[in-house]
């Protein structure tokens, strides 16, 4: 019992001590990948960021912190704003662009762009 | 050649000045911070247009537009251009633009003298389907090259963010003062996320008329 108890803990420690952050949004407007390029380029430039993913057909942006990097969603609105864009809703998840992007595949086959 | 220093700096002013063209896409500019690069080559205008977007929704730059009408000599009008984004309309799977846009210049060759190209547009598009209307007055000392244009199309199928999307456009455009003054462009565009590429024939099966037509967008 003691064993499987510290087995517990340490797997919480370890999960929590890797967890991944992943700020996602719904955009409207987001109908074309030339226009939509804004969108990805300004993601790529911040420091912030791990990994980044446009899907045009689910509208889903989302972009993957490092570990131990903060953004506000804020922060994170604007850059889609101020790509022309307007976001409908955001959220944190605790998945990688990987994981997101196997979600959206199994939802729906062949929809899903590649990650940035 | 060495240009005289009024005229060299008549150009150079003319040149930092009209800019806009009538790009063939939704996007008359890019994101907030980036510059887009827009050219059109066909029988009857060419042009080429540079402008840089310092926020979303306003873009300034240069633009070249070369115009003849039937057997008559070209007329070239070089200048600065503003671009606003009067409206955006962001729905969930569609956005809508109203755009005012307009040029100040200088023309020259066959119509000389101070140019102004003042436009609307007003376009709508989903991931498969695409409307535009536009007029843009081209006008110079006893020169009118005034234009309508409507675009209409659809894309073959819908694509992601890392894939080509290829659409089929049908553009009628009149022209005053051209011959023909109705231009009837059936086009296959490719969108891409690093470029737009326009593939046209201008009236088809009408003899002296048919003509190819390339337009093409970069963002940086």
């Amino acid at each position: 019992m003691k064993k499987l108890c510290l087995f517990v803990l340490f797997h919480l420690c370890i999960s929590s001590a890797f967890a991944v952050t992943t700020i996602k949004a719904e955009v409207n407007g987001m109908v074309c990948a030339f226009c939509a390029k804004g969108i990805e380029k300004k993601l790529n430039a911040l420091p912030q960021r791990q990994q980044s993913l446009v899907d045009l057909k689910s509208r889903v942006v989302a972009l993957q912190l490092k570990e131990g990097q903060t953004l506000t969603d804020q922060a994170f609105v604007q850059v889609i704003t101020e790509a022309g864009y307007s976001v409908e809703h955001v959220q944190r998840v605790n998945q990688s662009i990987e994981a997101i992007q196997a979600a959206m595949k199994q939802a729906a086959p062949a929809t899903t762009g590649g990650p940035q | 050649m060495r240009m005289p220093p009024t005229l060299a700096c008549r150009t150079v002013v003319a040149s930092l000045c009209l800019f806009q063209i009538h790009a063939e896409a939704a996007a008359l500019m890019g994101f907030a911070d980036s510059a887009m690069l827009m050219t059109e080559v066909g029988r009857y205008n060419q042009e080429w247009m540079l402008n840089y977007a310092p926020t979303v929704g306003h873009a300034i730059g240069i633009e070249q537009m070369r115009m003849s009408a039937k057997g008559e000599a070209a007329t070239t009008i070089t200048g600065v251009n503003y671009t606003g984004l009067i409206k955006r309309w962001n729905g969930r799977s569609t956005q809508a633009n109203l755009w005012l846009n307009g040029g100040l210049g200088e023309a020259r060759g066959l119509h000389e003298g101070f140019a102004y190209t003042p436009g609307v547009q007003f376009d709508i598009e989903s991931t498969r389907l695409y409307f535009l209307a536009k007029t843009r007055m081209i006008r110079a000392p006893e020169m009118r090259y005034d234009t309508t244009a409507i675009q209409a199309g659809f894309s073959f199928y819908e694509a992601s963010y890392e894939e080509t999307q290829p659409w089929l456009v049908l553009e009628l455009k009149s022209m005053r003062n051209t011959d023909p003054s109705l231009q009837i462009t059936p086009a296959l565009r490719f969108i891409n996320k690093t470029y737009f590429l326009e593939l046209g024939i201008t009236n088809p099966g009408q003899g002296e008329g048919f003509a190819p037509r390339i337009n093409a967008m970069f963002v940086f």
